[in-house]
């Protein structure tokens, strides 16, 4: 014998409960930060972690891919992938470093949430390990686009998205507040790893990658498959988490977590990654539409790993497999209409070839989402450019914090879901958002959503100007048309070929 | 909109150009990361009274030991991520071909008896405490206002669970060698009733129920570790030496380098802290107030390890030497 095999020991090391004396369980494991189940330690202890990892293996392990991923970022560093990428690519790098970095980085703490008031010991070692994954991720994603800001200001926005009153980012706040910043560790568990982690951000990471690969931008195809390998270890804790729940009778309570959570990400990703996905990334390096990864990601695999768990689909999962054929345009449309307010360019994206795509993969999108494109495609021919831009804010729902929206044509459907809690009327925009406010009132009620602001006298002046002073955008940041509307010659040459025939 | 400037890439983000110089990787990819301190009404964007959002408004944000700018912190060894685990692996690369060749020596089989009942005591139930400074540092961190101060404490969070691992690895290897002796078994029994844990219990459950950042952080770092680094690791590393156990020297030797590492920052964050009047007052009577608990937990522990003359002596007054090096 030289040196012991790992399983030898790991579960000495994962054997850390003790009974305290000094101060109650209740002290030590306060149940608002610990997860009010009303279960013991020893009920925690059956926790078993399905990937295990050791602290010298991590160092290793992950000392490997760091040098991967870095040096394939030092290889091509002089390749000006960024400065010849297209436009649409780059607005796809902004709105991900953006939305995301600094996200990681702070969920580095929701693991230390579970680390420090788990109270199951398995979970507590996992979570350490996930604390560093997520430093490394917002670190990475942090040190791989500062490449950039010399050679455009909007990247700037990598770091400082977070910082500032953007409506995505209030969006994305919301969201990820919610579900990892302040909740208890199990429900952390429930909500940031299987949640969100074992189908989103699976979608996201290896989704992008591939169409990363297919552009060309190999360092963040690489960087961000490297973030999903650890994603892979540390989306598995709240796996065994809701096992111990539904073995101990609290399964209704688990699956409120799922649901909650599930919707939340949903939203989020009708607006980030729908319009990246279908939209900004070039045509002809789109891998499968944002549907098709929903559906492969989201529906085929987070289904099964709902089931796996003896959990039910979310109750509103007809809502949901209709909508992901459909949000996303509107928020993409809406995004792009509302242009100056984002801290990138967005790609219309709809040159007669990219709507025969769109038309293919979401049959009927002419008729509907189309109809609106033809308006402002023939206000850009025409050069009637104070058209093509707003002048007051959209509603925004006070859940989800994004425009409320339906899809247009015949079927119009949009529809406020309104509710008056303690003297104040909110409004949502679906069934959903408005169940999910129901939940926990207290944990959301005091929250202004952007228009909440602007109506109440936060945004001045109260245009357009000063809604982007409101939201830190400045000229030299604020989005506007990708390409600079050079996709709209091709309609100046369509209608100059029909007038001529 | 035509007489706005226009704004122009810059060199490095817009939060650390103003001070024209170019920043390392560390300072790139570790300050000011936090974003619960844009609105003093509500850290989170969620409703401003809900438990979180008071949590933090009342330990965080609303401790005492209060600086104009805790963002300024810097860890003085600068480690971010990538550079920890290449430290990491290396430090544990030297562990575990420790552990390598002194089993192929056969050095469990040479110690003495007696001397393994004094591990399966003073040592292997160590991986307790070890955890419980994991977890303080797991608080700490989440609850530190600056990102910078965060991830020092998260780094020694994951540092404690090295130590941690280190225990559990000797635990089984000495339960192989000593089956009568309740290695690998017994280490609850003794965390929970052996007087020479009970100080150090009593301490840390205290710790892990400070909840107020700056108290927090205090505690931690300038009374609980040292209190546990002098004994558990410096003073039974002696007593191993003077058992025949070279083994166990080395290994606390070589977690003492984290803890080296950890003495760093802390020193830059008192000098941080006590930029501000009235903070020095602050921090002196927090030790004040648990000074008496750790020395009783040295005292508990150090009196019966075996061969260490004057430990428990030794180590308050190293633990004292560290805090006078930072004008404590």
């Amino acid at each position: 014998m030289a040196v012991l095999n790992r399983m030898d020991w790991y579960d000495l090391a994962r054997t850390t409960n003790w009974t305290p004396s000094y101060v109650t369980e209740d002290e030590l494991f306060p149940p608002k930060l610990s997860g009010d189940f009303g279960l013991p330690q020893n009920a925690w202890e059956k926790y078993d972690e399905p990937y295990k990892q050791t602290y010298p293996e991590y160092v290793k392990v992950q000392r490997d891919k760091d040098a991967g991923a870095y040096s394939v970022k030092a290889a091509l560093e002089r390749s000006r992938i960024f400065e010849n990428a297209d436009p649409g690519w780059k607005s796809v790098m902004k709105a991900h470093y953006g939305a995301i970095a600094r996200g990681e980085y702070a969920a580095a703490s929701a693991e230390a949430r579970m680390m420090r008031f788990s109270k199951a010991p398995g979970m507590r070692n996992m979570s350490t390990l996930g604390c560093l994954d997520e430093i490394r991720h917002g670190q990475m994603q942090l040190y791989f686009p500062h490449e950039h800001v010399s050679k455009d200001r909007q990247m700037d926005w990598a770091f400082k998205a977070y910082d500032t009153n953007e409506w995505a980012m209030i969006a994305a706040r919301h969201f990820f507040d919610d579900i990892m910043m302040t909740r208890d560790a199990i429900s952390v568990s429930i909500m940031l790893t299987f949640s969100f982690e074992t189908g989103f951000t699976n979608m996201q990471f290896l989704g992008l990658a591939a169409d990363a690969a297919e552009a060309g931008d190999h360092t963040f195809a690489n960087l961000i498959s490297s973030i999903q390998t650890d994603e892979s270890r540390h989306a598995q804790i709240g796996g065994p988490a809701l096992k111990v729940l539904i073995e101990n009778g609290q399964k209704a309570e688990a699956q409120k977590r799922v649901d909650i959570a599930v919707w939340g990400a949903w939203k989020l990703f009708s607006v980030l990654t729908g319009p990246i996905m279908d939209y900004y990334t070039p045509l002809e390096h789109r891998k499968q539409s944002f549907k098709e990864f929903m559906e492969e990601w989201i529906v085929a695999q987070f289904e099964r790993a709902l089931t796996d768990m003896g959990l039910d689909l979310p109750w509103y999962w007809d809502i949901f497999l209709k909508d992901i054929a459909q949000t996303h345009h509107g928020m993409h449309l809406g995004a792009y209409y509302w242009r100056p307010t984002l801290w990138w360019n967005p790609a219309a994206g709809v040159t007669p070839d990219e709507r025969a795509w769109l038309e293919e993969k979401y049959p009927g999108w002419n008729d509907t989402w189309g109809q609106c494109w033809d308006v402002f495609i023939d206000n850009v021919v025409d050069g009637n450019m104070a058209k093509a831009y707003p002048e007051t804010l959209p509603y925004v729902c006070n859940m989800c914090q994004l425009p409320i929206l339906g899809t247009p044509g015949k079927g119009w459907n949009v529809k406020d879901y309104p509710l008056e809690y303690k003297g104040r009327l909110y409004h949502f925009g679906s069934e959903v958002d408005r169940w999910v406010f129901e939940q926990e009132p207290e944990r959301y009620a005091g929250h202004l959503s952007i228009v909440d602001r602007f109506l109440a006298g936060m945004i001045q002046p109260m245009d357009l100007g000063g809604a982007l002073q409101y939201m830190g955008l400045a000229p030299g940041e604020i989005g506007d048309d990708a390409h600079n509307y050079a996709w709209a010659e091709i309609y100046r040459a369509l209608r100059a070929a029909k007038k001529a025939s | 909109m035509s007489e706005t400037q226009i704004l122009k890439p810059l060199k490095t983000w817009s939060h650390l150009a103003a001070r024209r110089r170019k920043p390392s990787e560390y300072e790139i990819v570790s300050a000011n990361l936090h974003y619960n301190d844009r609105d003093p009404n509500s850290p989170y964007e969620l409703d401003p009274d809900m438990f979180m959002n008071t949590w933090y408004k009342k330990n965080t944000f609303g401790t005492s030991l209060k600086h104009d700018d805790w963002n300024a912190f810097r860890d003085p060894d600068e480690v971010v991520y990538r550079t920890y685990n290449l430290m990491q692996d290396g430090q544990e690369t030297y562990v575990f071909s420790l552990f390598d060749q002194f089993s192929q020596r056969e050095h469990d089989k040479a110690l003495d008896a007696r001397w393994a009942g004094s591990l399966a005591r003073f040592y292997t139930p160590a991986r307790y405490l070890f955890h419980t400074v994991q977890m303080a540092s797991a608080y700490v961190g989440q609850v530190s206002p600056a990102s910078t101060i965060t991830n020092c404490n998260y780094f020694q969070m994951a540092d404690s669970l090295r130590w941690l691992s280190h225990t559990a690895y000797r635990t089984r290897e000495l339960s192989l060698q000593f089956a009568d002796k309740g290695f690998g078994v017994d280490e609850r029994k003794y965390w929970e009733t052996d007087p020479v844990w009970q100080g150090f219990r009593e301490l840390m459950e205290k710790t892990l129920t400070v909840w107020d950042w700056g108290e927090a952080i205090v505690v931690l770092n300038l009374v609980a570790k040292p209190a546990i680094e002098e004994s558990v690791l410096r003073k039974l590393g002696e007593a191993a030496r003077h058992n025949g156990d070279t083994l166990l020297g080395l290994i606390t030797d070589a977690e003492l380098i984290d803890s080296a590492r950890h003495r760093r920052w802390v020193g830059a964050f008192v000098k941080q802290a006590l930029e501000t009047p009235g903070n020095l007052e602050i921090i002196r009577g927090w030790i004040a107030k648990w000074e008496p608990l750790a020395d009783k937990a040295i005292d508990a522990y150090c009196a019966l390890l075996p061969d260490v003359a004057d430990a428990a002596a030794s180590a308050k007054a190293a633990t004292r030497d560290f805090r006078h090096s930072l004008g404590l």
